[in-house]
């Protein structure tokens, strides 16, 4: 043993500025600022020279220019692959903000004309013995605000359970039915929402079993909430390691607790991202409750009545196309628009929530 | 380890044949597990080890397409009886398995209480099962001061001594193991093989390994499976620990305990 020699410990060093695949040449980084700043210079000047429009412009100057010098930059520094990488990253980086382009001008109208109607008692009046010339200090989305609470509320309370329970029929179980009632639950993502709302009109108003009523759209809404809830919340019970179901039955635990307390918990996030989606896909739905709710212009909670929601507070603004109207229907969009905003973000942090503890227990751990 | 003094046995194995879908995959396996002794299961991969051992529990036929014939009696009962309920049969047949699987939503103390939530028990001293079986599963003085804790903040070693605990804590008769060090390091694999050696004075054992060297140190008795070519798995020899690897019978099993094959 005597004969056995110890290495040293070597002290800490400190971490160099950059590592090896930060360090890019000055003189490629200099030709590729210069082939993505030219082609623009270039087109403007064009443009602006020959008077022509800005998009017929962007298409056949601008973007030649811009594949050109980005191929012959690419060509200069990495050879014959640079070519091919040069017109994929430009493809990708046009594509993309072009769609960026469209969905922030989508954003941008909705929030900027949006905001000009909004204002407290927007949100809490209503609409009674406002018409269209009525300026936009009166009148407000309240009642429709209520309205889609009570009608999306009353879809969730029926739809939640029956999606949740269709997914642990589907994970859980080893039901021979299951693949045809997974196909019919993807088939009804695929349904029309008019034609939802179309269903429950013939069925029940055109045979005058009913008049309009709040509950009826809360029916209509139902088949285009449930796909959404079921599948979503099946993944999130599939996600759940088979090892944690195993452990829980070689306990000697009934199947059904093993669910309650195991699997259940172990998914709970999930399912409320799933239960947030479906909230998210029916709030703007707009069709279903023309044609079964109709709309009112005063405050209803009676969901045995005709009320008001945010979908046809806007199609009915729209329909008198009159200034203050528009103002109005735009200021309600902008309202969905916060709502759906909060579900989603609620979303993510639910989500976010779990993996954020997880990584934080692998600190622990070390 | 020594030899056996004949003690009782309360798990038998009469004729176990298992199937998944068509495929026969174990063939008339009869095996005695007797009292407070260690069982080695070992065999090259696909040997149909881990499949056995799941019949003795009745999670075997949680398996999709699983099938089964023969008996397991248990303190002479056939536990496929069809008025026997399988949850039951866990109650008193506990398992670990070869991944330490902790139910993440819980914390350490919850873990061990879990079986006793999970079946529906009550009235029972909650603060001395924990500690208790944490001991028994020597692992009570690194979690004492951090029951609160998520059970998935301990390492892989630990997390395996838990779910280990948490059988414990239903009071089983036997204890089913797969493979419970194939995810350990060595340090892991030798606390855990004290702990075996320990609760061996006051139950049952059943361990699958493939660390022959494993099943030297911890088992009375070994068996070993094998499956030839395109037939269903056996047992090939069966007997104490001793004879297996010292004085083998079969050619097979003396090629495979001196590492020819497998």
């Amino acid at each position: 043993m005597e004969n056995l020699q110890t290495t040293p410990a070597l002290p800490a060093l400190p971490r160099p500025g950059k590592s090896p695949w930060q360090i890019r040449d000055p003189k490629n980084t200099r030709s590729m600022i210069l082939a993505s700043v030219l082609p623009a210079l270039l087109a403007l000047a064009l443009t602006f020279a020959f008077n022509i429009d800005g998009s017929i412009a962007m298409l056949t100057i601008f973007l030649p220019i811009q594949f050109a010098t980005a191929a012959f930059v690419g060509f200069r520094i990495f050879g014959r692959k640079g070519v091919a990488d040069a017109g994929l990253v430009i493809f990708t980086i046009f594509f993309s903000t072009l769609v960026g382009v469209l969905l922030m001008s989508v954003l941008f109208s909705v929030i900027t004309e949006g905001f000009k109607a909004l204002s407290p008692q927007f949100i809490s009046q209503n609409n009674v013995y406002i018409t269209s010339t009525t300026s936009l200090e009166y009148g407000g989305v309240g009642h429709a605000v209520l309205g889609t609470f009570i009608i999306v509320g009353l879809t969730t309370l029926v739809t939640v359970p029956l999606g949740i329970a269709l997914a642990v029929y589907l994970t859980e179980t080893r039901s021979k039915a299951r693949g045809t009632v997974r196909t019919l639950v993807q088939a009804m993502s695929g349904l029309p929402s008019v034609v939802a709302g179309l269903f429950v009109y013939a069925a029940l108003i055109t045979t005058g079993f009913t008049k309009y009523a709040g509950w009826l759209g809360s029916v209509a809404l139902i088949p285009l909430m449930l796909p959404t809830v079921t599948r979503v919340a099946e993944e999130a019970l599939r996600l759940v390691p088979v090892e944690l179901r195993n452990g829980a039955l070689a306990l000697g635990a009934p199947a059904y607790r093993s669910f309650l307390r195991v699997t259940l918990p172990a998914a709970k996030s999930g399912i409320i991202t799933a239960v947030l989606l479906g909230i998210a896909r029916i709030i703007g739905e707009t069709a279903p409750l023309l044609l079964t709710v109709n709309y009112a212009n005063g405050t209803v909670l009676n969901p045995l009545e005709a009320m008001a929601s945010l979908p046809t507070y806007i199609y009915q603004n729209l329909d008198s196309a009159n200034d203050t109207s528009l103002q109005r229907a735009w200021g309600a969009a902008l309202v969905v628009l916060i709502f759906v905003a909060i579900i989603f973000t609620s979303a993510r942090v639910a989500t976010r929530s779990k993996t954020a503890k997880k990584s934080s227990k692998k600190v622990v751990k070390k | 380890m020594n030899q056996l003094e004949t003690p009782i046995a309360h798990l038998i194995s009469e004729d176990v044949n298992v199937w998944f879908g068509e495929r026969h995959v174990l063939r008339d396996v009869s095996l005695t597990f007797p009292v407070n002794q260690v069982t080695a299961l070992i065999g090259p991969s696909g040997c149909g080890k881990s499949t056995f051992i799941r019949t003795l529990n009745r999670m075997h036929e949680l398996i999709p397409g699983a099938g089964f014939a023969g008996k397991v009696l248990f303190n002479g009962q056939d536990i496929y009886e069809s008025t026997v309920d399988p949850t039951t049969v866990r109650l008193k047949i506990g398992m670990v398995f070869q991944k330490p699987n902790p139910f993440p939503t819980m914390s350490i103390r919850e873990n061990v209480l879990s079986g006793l939530k999970l079946s529906g028990r009550k009235n029972y001293d909650a603060d001395d099962i924990v500690e208790s079986s944490l001991r028994r599963a020597s692992i009570w003085t690194e979690a004492k001061d951090r029951l609160g804790d998520p059970a998935t903040s301990l390492s892989g070693g630990q997390q395996q001594r838990l779910c280990i605990a948490r059988s414990l804590a239903m009071q089983p008769d036997v204890i089913l193991m797969d493979e419970p060090c194939s995810a350990l390091d060595p340090g892991s694999t030798r606390r855990i093989e004290e702990t075996i050696q320990e609760l061996s004075e006051t139950m049952s054992i059943v361990i699958v390994t493939h660390n022959m060297q494993q099943a030297q140190r911890v088992a009375h008795q070994t068996a070993f499976f094998l499956a030839e070519e395109g037939t269903p798995g056996r047992v090939v020899e069966f007997g104490s620990t001793d004879d297996v690897f010292n004085r083998p019978k079969d050619a097979r099993t003396n090629d495979y305990v001196n590492g020819h094959f497998g």
